[in-house]
């Protein structure tokens, strides 16, 4: 167990730092500096300026002498400085990442509750018409855009029918409205994948065993058919964080919320590079952190693949 | 690209979120025909009724922004709040055209242009209590011409031409010029030329861009907020220092101002049309109508500091380096056909570089007119010959450019789609990657995508727009140009100077044509019917003048 831990984060470690390397790449390849792209926003700005501000924010120095010294500040929590606003990017994002994190916790417990109802329904139903609308909405969550299901709840609730603020007000509706919209975009993946295992969990003879020996329809889903096809919901689950932070940010926008959508919407009309590369490396941080949390889990569910000596990956068991 | 994998799924969802608003638009306007809905409730406009005291007014603004240091970036979200906090030695009075006092009583130069003395109005305080007086104007001046190293705030384009100024006494000070600038007098009434306290100076970078901590003399002083959600204004109960030609020379009328933001353009009129604001900034051209069916208002604001919309050209790639094909792309626009598709009444079609109503304005609207036969010969003649597809072609390069822009425009995308179906016709083929936040980020530098789609504010002459080898425009800096840019800002007298911005804008628009100018600078904002309010040439709502009347 130890040895698995271990390897796991130390992989983890290891695609945070090469996320960070990218990233430091990428900018090298924007045709010009942060600094220079900034202050275009501007109609037209003297090289002297230009020079000053670079050496002001370091990025006069050597590509290697940079490399590290921006690593070196994000082993301490320091990301560089906005450059439209001054302020610290750990300081920025920090801020208002709880407010997404809200957002985005409720919207996921209420894709997983969602996702249980949709499979407990059709898997134990006995109305056929039932179970076949039920089997239809996953792929219709999947198909709906957040932002549209946004627009038109927003549309018909506030304008239409004004029983809620277009803007937050801390009304439950403010908080209910947004986090149903990412919550039913979100738990379309995880249904789909939970009705496919349990399909073939269904299909294994340890069922038709508990069935002989008398087990009722339901203790047979809650009992063993969820708990053997939870693995390959977890692991999708643990895909759809990325799916969530764009839904968050997404949610964000089209309910004016604050949060990392307003922080993404602001470092791309102002070109702010640092705000940018420090939300990108904040998503693929989250992205590594959440995949860890659920590869940690998941010899709980699954003993095997401890067993398997470190052979095979969960995934590859998974899937 | 750091940028573009974080924002490369946005571009797609935001085109798809401009057609689900046309949708849902088309489909509020159906409801609204059929009688089904009665939401918007029509009351008469109120239009000549005295000023209502109190109240809070609601303002939506397009994007939450943090930046809020007086003199960077000049993003119309910052300009809108800070131009009821802060205050400005002169103002821009757009009836009249011309520069008029305000926390300088009396303003004048010598006669060529290198030193101006302003008398600064005794009995003015920041909101802090500091007066302000002839130290506190110096040291905004020294920030404005000099940038301050130690909060890294770089210095204003428009003050290149800055030396030193010397406090005459306690409220007069005597600015010198480096070299001759005849616009300097107009750069002091721009917002980002507003004054903040000698407190707020001493901040750091991050305390001068936070609007809590920025000290003002404005009708308006920073109350409360919710990041990146909302603003709350309080009225400064004594400001007695307003424009010499506002209506309203003492307190503002309205309590409060609530700066709120809806990004969604989308719920933009349907925010106005519920009452959940009294204003709103950045109105599509489809929703229009709707608002004022509902009995509530469009009000555009000319933006008569700013260029006009235009594709700004560069040479980079070579396609565009023959004047000749240049002027061909410039006729080869149908203006008026994009007036009729693309935008509403509320937008005006270019006449030049320079807005309608800016000093110096010169009409070049007959060299403009449409005239694709001419633009056709024009390329032949540069030997861009039509291939097989229609495209022209010369050395085997295909005739294909690009245009760039940022999305702060909500028309821009829509006016170049249209402009790639003009110039087909003439053999050109324009690759519209307005509106793409991602894409500007690489574009923005790259002296290889032939267009910038932008407009620009321009206080007076047109060089620091268009001069600067760094101009983000050209990329390029025209020797011709700068020899007439340098020439304008000399000129002593004042007809001398209107003749040189002429030759400005005839050079750019025509000679050159570097500049595809497109439609006059315009903020379409929508108002609730009982909300009145005006706007500074700069486009911003004057809070201190505005009020609501009762519903």
């Amino acid at each position: 167990m130890g040895r698995y831990v271990a390897q796991r984060i130390g992989q983890a470690l290891l695609v945070i730092w090469l996320a960070y390397t990218v990233i430091f790449l990428a900018v090298q390849l924007l045709p010009s500096d942060p600094v220079t792209i900034f202050l275009s926003t501007d109609s037209a700005v003297e090289q002297a300026t230009i020079d000053n501000m670079k050496r002001q924010y370091g990025y006069d120095q050597p590509l290697l002498v940079q490399y590290f010294a921006q690593l070196g500040g994000l082993l301490t929590g320091d990301v560089g400085y906005s450059l439209a606003s001054g302020e610290p990017v750990a300081l920025r994002i920090g801020g208002v990442v709880g407010s997404t994190i809200a957002l985005a916790v409720s919207a996921f417990a209420t894709a997983v509750v969602l996702a249980l109802a949709v499979v407990t329904v059709a898997t134990l139903t006995r109305s056929a018409l039932l179970r076949k609308i039920v089997l239809n909405l996953p792929p219709l969550f999947a198909a709906v855009p957040v932002f549209w299901l946004g627009l038109v709840l927003l549309e018909l609730l506030s304008i239409r029918w004004g029983v809620m603020s277009l803007f937050p007000d801390g009304s439950f509706l403010s908080l209910a409205v947004p986090v149903f919209v990412l919550g039913v975009h979100v738990s379309a993946p995880i249904a789909q994948v939970l009705l496919k295992s349990i399909d073939t969990v269904y299909n294994q003879p340890f069922i038709d065993v508990l069935r002989a020996k008398g087990a009722s329809a339901s203790w047979i889903f809650f009992r063993h058919a969820l708990k053997n096809a939870g693995g390959p919901a977890m692991t999708i689950t643990g895909i759809t964080v990325g799916t969530l932070l764009a839904g968050s940010v997404i949610t964000e926008t089209v309910f004016a919320r604050s949060g990392l959508g307003a922080v993404v919407l602001q470092a791309v009309t102002t070109q702010d590079v640092p705000l940018v590369q420090g939300l990108v490396l904040l998503t693929a941080t989250v992205f590594v952190a959440v995949n860890l949390v659920v590869d940690l889990l998941y010899p709980l569910l699954d003993p095997r693949i401890l067993k398997s000596n470190g052979q095979g990956s969960p995934r590859a068991l998974a899937v | 690209m750091a940028t573009k994998d974080k924002n490369e799924p946005r571009s797609p969802r935001r085109f798809r979120r401009a057609q689900a608003a046309a949708l849902l638009t088309a489909s509020a306007l159906l409801l609204t025909a059929c009688g089904g809905n009665s939401g918007g409730g029509a009351e008469p406009a109120a239009n000549s009724s005295e000023p209502v005291q109190g109240g809070t007014l609601v303002f939506a603004e397009v994007t939450p922004i943090n930046n809020f240091q007086t003199q960077s970036a000049r993003f119309y979200e910052k300009a809108n709040v800070l131009n009821s906090v802060l205050d400005r030695l002169t103002y821009f009075d757009a009836e009249s055209g011309k520069l008029v006092p305000w926390i300088a009583s009396k303003f004048s130069g010598n006669e060529d242009n290198t030193e101006f003395t302003f008398d600064i109005r005794p009995d003015v305080t920041f909101s802090d209590g500091t007066p302000l007086d002839a130290e506190a104007v110096k040291a905004n001046l020294d920030v404005l011409g000099k940038g301050l190293e130690k909060a890294q705030i770089q210095p204003n384009v428009d003050f290149s031409a800055y030396e030193s100024t010397e406090v005459v006494d306690e409220d007069t000070v005597k600015v010198e010029l480096k070299s001759a600038d005849a616009n300097f007098l107009r750069a002091t009434s721009s917002v980002a030329a507003g004054l903040v306290s000698p407190k707020t100076l001493e901040l750091d970078n991050a305390g001068q861009s936070d609007i809590a901590k920025i000290s003002g003399s404005g009708p308006f002083v920073f109350e409360s907020e919710k990041p990146d959600e909302e603003i709350v204004l309080a009225k400064r109960a004594d400001y007695a220092w307003a424009p010499e030609t506002a209506k309203n020379q003492g307190a503002a009328y309205l309590d409060k101002v609530v700066v709120k933001y809806l990004p969604e353009v989308a719920h933009r009129a349907g925010a106005v049309q519920s009452g959940q604001v009294d204003l709103v900034r950045g109105l599509q051209p489809a929703d229009e109508a709707a608002v004022t069916t509902g009995g509530n208002q469009v009000l555009p604001a000319r933006g008569i500091d700013l260029t006009a919309n235009m594709a700004a050209v560069r040479i980079g790639s070579g396609k565009l380096a023959d004047e000749k094909v240049r002027q061909a792309l410039q006729v080869g626009i149908d203006r008026q056909a994009l007036k009729d598709t693309v935008l509403s009444d509320s937008y005006e079609i270019a006449g030049s570089i320079l807005n309608h109503r800016a000093p110096g304005f010169v009409d070049l609207s007959a060299d403009l007119a449409y005239d694709p036969e001419k633009a056709k010969s024009l390329l032949d003649e540069a030997g861009w010959v039509a291939g097989s597809d229609g495209i022209r072609e010369k050395d085997g390069k295909k005739l294909e450019v690009t245009v760039t822009s940022s999305n702060n425009s909500v028309v821009i995308k829509p006016a170049f789609e249209l402009i790639e179906q003009q110039w087909r016709e003439i053999g050109v083929k324009l690759v519209n990657r307005a509106a793409d936040n991602t894409f500007l980020a690489t574009a923005l530098q790259d002296p290889k995508v032939e267009f910038f789609g932008t407009r620009q504010f321009a206080y007076g002459g047109l060089g620091p727009v268009f001069g600067p080898e760094t101009n983000t425009q050209t990329l390029n800096a025209d020797k011709d140009l700068n020899e007439l840019f340098a020439a304008e800002r000399a000129a002593a007298d004042e007809a001398k100077h209107g003749e040189l911005v002429a030759e400005e804008q005839r050079a750019l628009v025509l000679d050159k044509a570097l500049a595809l100018v497109l439609w006059d600078e315009v903020q379409v904002y929508g108002a609730h019917s009982g909300t009145q309010v005006e706007f500074t040439s700069g486009t911003a709502p004057i809070f201190q003048g505005a009020w609501k009347t009762a519903g």
